[in-house]
């Protein structure tokens, strides 16, 4: 699974392309405290959160995320986006709570997994 | 040039790419119009000691006037016409974002003494020497060598290519509460260390523990300095701030433990985990601090190329993804 093969199945919006892209989402992780994300230890994950601070996205770098989604509908300032583009690091929002958004993207895995 | 010829020390390579123009160059810059006299302008490069004078208007660079052109026109009996006609408007310019290891290449390519200096907007700015670079080279080097001499293990005789991608410098100002530039410093280092070609793994656990540093700089301290040294296979950080100080060091080591106001918890930190989590990505770790003073952190990650996992030190004691604290590692 990719983010772009998320953005094909669930229409989150897009906001920053980045380098990862089209890499293969290894693990998805979702919380509001980068002090958790800090502890993840594992590369090209993507990052499910309701807080809209550009620590995100540096905390996103750090841990080698592959992007960023903002969810609950919330509106991004412009610096968010700008320094999303200029760490290299996806940034999509979605209407949907975190739970919902962790379901759609487990559905999409299940049916990834079951037709290979 | 000689710079890139004679394979010159670590330290100076590392200088010189690190560097940009803007850095070096001289801002006040003395200029003349188009329509100044080159009597004016002779008069100007005497008074101020100087070869070379940028004609320009309102930022916007036409042409230089030097020695030569000086010369020129009094054996030509055009001395009081405008410099417009007689300058060199056919010029070899800088940029202010370039290294200074490109102006070097273009002193030792063209015979110019001078260099334009513009913006990214193509508005002069300044104007860069020899002289200029040899001041400032002289200035961070003097700066340089202080601080490799309180650093044990530096090996700047190493003087081979491979050993001037595994050597980093760099040093950063930390402002207290300054959240818009927190986390800069350990973006920076991150992107340097992939430069280097070193595992990502290792690359992470250098940038978590550069990041929590920060953020407890920011947090936490007055200000401080944050460096990281990458040499003989080994990444040291160090965070030093003016104060006020830890007054137990065991307490703020413990997970959980953080005197973070809510307004820093609202920005997804303080939950105490920032200590905790530099020790877990560390090879080595201390931290002195005194009530009312500053905080000394210092942390060392092997990064060399020795068929380590880069596993952390706590998945290394405990493989089956279990963290000593209980945690469940993920």
């Amino acid at each position: 699974m990719t983010t772009g093969m998320i953005v094909q199945r669930t229409g989150w919006e897009v906001l920053a392309k980045g380098n990862g892209y089209d890499r293969h989402i290894r693990r998805i992780v979702a919380s509001d405290l980068m002090s958790d994300v800090l502890v993840v230890d594992e590369d090209d994950l993507l990052l499910l959160t309701s807080l809209v601070s550009d620590q995100v996205l540096r905390t996103a770098q750090v841990v080698g995320a592959v992007g960023v989604v903002v969810v609950n509908g919330k509106t991004l300032p412009s610096s968010m986006v700008a320094v999303a583009n200029g760490l290299g690091v996806s940034l999509l929002t979605t209407r949907l709570a975190k739970y919902d958004a962790c379901v759609a993207l487990h559905q999409i895995m299940e049916a990834k997994q079951a037709h290979g | 040039m000689p710079l890139d010829e004679d394979r010159p020390s670590l330290v100076l390579q590392e200088l010189i790419h690190r560097m940009k123009v803007r850095d070096v160059m001289t801002r006040a810059v003395c200029t003349a119009e188009r329509q100044t006299p080159l009597r004016a302008v002779q008069h100007l490069m005497r008074d101020r000691g100087i070869s070379g004078v940028p004609v320009a208007e309102h930022g916007r660079l036409f042409g230089i006037v030097s020695t030569p052109d000086i010369i020129r026109a009094w054996e030509g009996g055009i001395i009081d016409e405008p410099c417009q006609r007689h300058m060199s408007s056919r010029l070899m310019v800088l940029e202010e974002d370039m290294p200074l290891a490109f102006a070097i290449r273009y002193f030792g390519r063209y015979t110019y003494g001078r260099f334009p200096v513009l913006n990214r907007e193509q508005m002069l700015v300044g104007i860069l020497s020899q002289r200029d670079i040899n001041r400032a080279l002289l200035r961070e080097l003097a700066h340089e060598v202080r601080r490799l001499e309180t650093h044990s293990g530096v090996s700047a005789a190493a003087g081979d290519e491979e050993n001037f991608h595994k050597y980093m410098l760099r040093e950063f100002p930390v402002v207290r509460l300054d959240f818009e530039n927190a986390g800069k410093a350990a973006n920076q280092i991150r992107l340097l260390l992939l430069e280097r070609n070193i595992a990502l793994r290792l690359v992470r656990r250098v940038a978590v523990a550069v990041y929590e540093l920060e953020m407890n700089l920011c947090v936490h301290s007055n200000g401080g300095v944050l460096s990281c040294l990458v040499t003989n296979g080994r990444a040291e950080i160090i965070a030093c701030d003016s104060g006020p100080g830890i007054s137990d060091i065991e307490w703020a080591c413990r997970d959980g433990t953080s005197t973070a106001t809510a307004w820093v918890r609202s920005l997804g930190f303080g939950a105490g985990m920032g200590l905790p989590n530099v020790k877990r990505v560390a090879d080595e770790f201390s931290i002195t601090s005194s009530t009312g003073g500053g905080t000394t952190v210092r942390v060392v990650v092997q990064v060399g190329n020795d068929g380590r996992s880069g596993a952390t030190p706590a998945e290394e004691a405990c493989p089956r993804h279990a963290v000593p604290d209980g945690r469940s590692a993920p």
